[in-house]
């Protein structure tokens, strides 16, 4: 921008983006909400970047017809909740049809909001105090497991039993999402 | 190797935790709600996540290098895919799959080695339109009727190897191992332009049998 230029003409009249890159960028914009949904359920960034770019790859099409954004969002998180039951299927060995209720809990019918951890908070929030304690320690602060048996006054052993019994009894909790 | 739940759960969860890929094992299906829960809690761990920039460029390249019409080639789809499925190298692999190539037709027919003619079915038991597996040796196909002719394609999945699954409200053949599925005579359903299934062969008997060209 040169500073001969008239101050307040509005931008988007001075500066017309090549089609393709304006499809892209919107694309992308799409693309990193995908991302985070994914990435807030399988918890890691390689499963997280190979299920968004089966998404993407599937969905390239769909973007670059000019539908309405909402409809593209729709479309891909359909997507991603699809490549999302493949991918617990295929690494579990079920069918999606014996994954159905679980997925139920773990993929709400809606885009996510600005974050999973408030949802994680809720659900931690009902939990017993020990379930609690147990899964914040080890996932939220990152402790090891003879940490976070210090910090309990516990052993290894049961700690490792406790923490398993929490997420059965965090995968239970229901929200009303 | 450990086959106390607890046990197994934990070595996911210090996986998880130490931003590794999810490895998942026999066995481990029992315990599905504990992981899938785990990997939410892991997920949520450091709050919500932006792609990693060299993996969003890799996106941006592929978005913009990818021809308007079939555009996805057959070694793009088998990157991404093999990679869901099997569990690639960490990371993005976009772009070393995305020059432009013919995509196979596949749908070549099995002729297999020392291969003999197996009574799989009569042909009063299928039913037009609908898919019906059978085995004849070593190969496994689906046979598809249409009045007084049978045609059959191959069960396995042209990208993964994985078992298709007859999906009769949608009148395909869907993979269970990723999102896929096929038509009855084998041309693939979408986007993916993935080679069609393998052909098997197939013949009525005049006693109204039907028989694929399969193995001992």
């Amino acid at each position: 921008m040169t500073p001969e230029e008239p101050a307040g003409e509005p931008q988007a009249e001075v500066v017309d983006l090549p089609a393709a890159s304006r499809a892209t960028d919107i694309a992308l914009q799409e693309l990193e909400l995908v991302y985070a949904f994914i990435y807030a359920r399988v918890g890691n960034r390689a499963d997280a970047e190979d299920l968004t770019q089966l998404v993407a790859l599937k969905a390239i099409p769909r973007l670059r017809q000019t539908a309405p954004a909402s409809a593209i969002r729709g479309y891909l998180f359909a997507t991603a909740r699809s490549a999302l039951g493949g991918f617990w299927s295929t690494r579990l060995g079920l069918s999606e049809a014996e994954l159905h209720e679980d997925l139920a809990l773990a993929l709400p019918t809606s885009p996510p909001s600005e974050d999973g951890t408030e949802t994680v908070q809720q659900i931690l929030a009902q939990l017993s105090d020990n379930y609690r304690r147990v899964l914040e320690l080890r996932f939220l602060h990152g402790y090891s497991l003879k940490e976070v048996a210090a910090e309990m006054n516990s052993t290894v052993g049961a700690i490792k039993v406790m923490q398993l019994r929490a997420l059965r009894a965090a995968a239970k909790v229901r929200l009303d999402e | 190797m450990s086959r106390k739940p607890e046990n197994r759960v934990d070595k996911i969860i210090a996986d998880l935790l130490r931003g590794r890929r999810l490895k998942l094992r026999g066995g481990d299906a029992e315990e599905k709600a504990a992981i899938t829960a785990a990997a939410r809690l892991a997920g949520a761990r450091q709050g919500p996540q932006r792609m990693h920039p060299a993996f969003r460029k890799r996106l941006a390249q592929a978005l913009e290098q990818a021809p308007d019409e079939r555009w996805v080639t057959r070694r793009t789809a088998l990157v991404a895919g093999l990679g869901l499925a099997a569990g690639a190298a960490a990371g993005g692999v976009f772009g070393h799959g995305l020059e432009p190539q013919t995509v196979r037709a596949g749908g070549e027919p099995i002729d297999p080695v020392n291969g003999r003619w197996v009574d799989v079915a009569a042909l009063s038991d299928l039913v037009d339109g609908h898919g019906k597996r059978v085995v004849a040796g070593g190969v496994g196909a689906y046979l598809f009727r249409s009045g007084d002719k049978v045609t059959a394609v191959s069960s396995v999945c042209s990208h993964l190897p994985c078992e298709l699954l007859w999906d009769g409200g949608s009148g395909h053949l869907a993979c269970p191992c990723h999102p896929v599925a096929f038509k009855p005579d084998g041309r693939p359903t979408d986007a993916y332009h993935l080679p069609a299934l393998n052909k098997v062969h197939t013949r009525v008997t005049t006693a109204g049998r039907v028989e694929v060209l399969g193995t001992e």
